[in-house]
């Protein structure tokens, strides 16, 4: 790895952590305790990062909160628009989580069927 | 149960984050000379009182107040590895004075997880609050690399839409 590789990488890393600034459309919250780490909390995280980095979307933070109380349902996503419309996305898959952000977070469809405690007739 | 030791470094780091941390500093020693894994999370938190500390380590501790069936499985998954391990797992904390996880393992004992994926736990640390002071400290018989994410401070949005603008 050379200093220009180093230097993208260090840029791409900086756009990922600034997810997390300022009033945004979007708010993604990550359930990161023991349970939702086990269940592998940090690659659904990370891969959604990726995804969100790569395609350019500039309206969403990231919030990291801890165990949540839904301990069989991790790794839980819970996407919170402006106006307060909260979905909430359990055993979020990496598949699951790009497919989150192209349609979620990039088209304005919650995806119902990943969603708890939601209408899925409605997909 | 964690697959990798870098899944526990997130859980306790975490932890300290919540505990209202300005600096986390993680500290990963690897000896060959000494069979030894080394893992220190060391934070500037709130810290705990005698009374807390006696209990973290134990199953199931909670500092969410409004929990019914409390959790706090972290520090005792921790614990569990490092004594699996044939190694010993330490806590020292103060109320305001921060808190010190430090847990070592027998390197080459069957039981001692892989590292795993450090990268993507700096990662998610920093993402998790970038307001805060992520240090890794990564020792490996003789070799070192540190990492700070406060390193260099990011430049402000203005500074850096002008840096873009002039490409």
């Amino acid at each position: 790895m050379n200093l220009e590789q180093l230097k993208k990488l260090k840029e791409k890393a900086q756009r990922q952590v600034a997810l997390r600034e300022g009033d945004k459309k979007y708010r993604v919250v990550f359930s990161m305790g023991t349970s939702g780490i086990a269940a592998g909390a940090r690659e659904v995280m990370t891969t959604m990062l990726d995804e969100i980095e790569k395609r350019g979307i500039e309206d969403v933070e990231m919030r990291v909160t801890g165990e949540i109380g839904l301990v069989d349902a991790e790794p839980c996503v819970r996407v919170e628009e402006k106006d307060g419309e909260k979905t909430t996305y359990a055993k979020v898959t990496a598949e699951s989580a790009r497919k989150i952000v192209t349609e979620h977070l990039q088209k304005g469809k919650p995806v119902l069927g990943l969603a708890v405690g939601k209408q899925k007739s409605a997909e | 149960m964690f697959e990798e030791l870098s899944l526990h470094i997130l859980d306790i780091a975490m932890n300290s984050i919540t505990a209202g941390a300005r600096t986390v500093q993680i500290t990963v020693t690897e000896d060959s000379r000494r069979d030894l894994m080394s893992v220190r999370i060391r934070d500037d938190g709130r810290g705990m009182d005698a009374a807390t500390l006696r209990r973290v380590s134990m199953t199931a501790t909670t500092t969410k107040s409004n929990r019914r069936k409390p959790i706090g499985l972290g520090l005792a998954f921790l614990r569990q590895t490092a004594e699996m391990c044939a190694g010993r797992f330490q806590i020292r904390s103060a109320a305001s004075a921060g808190t010190t996880v430090t847990a070592t393992m027998q390197r080459s004992h069957m039981d001692c997880p892989p590292l795993g994926d450090l990268n993507a736990t700096v990662l998610a640390l920093c993402a998790a609050n970038p307001a805060v002071d992520v240090q890794l400290h990564y020792r490996n018989d003789g070799h070192r690399f540190d990492f700070s994410s406060k390193q260099d401070a990011r430049p402000a949005p203005t500074v850096r839409s002008r840096i873009d603008s002039e490409r």
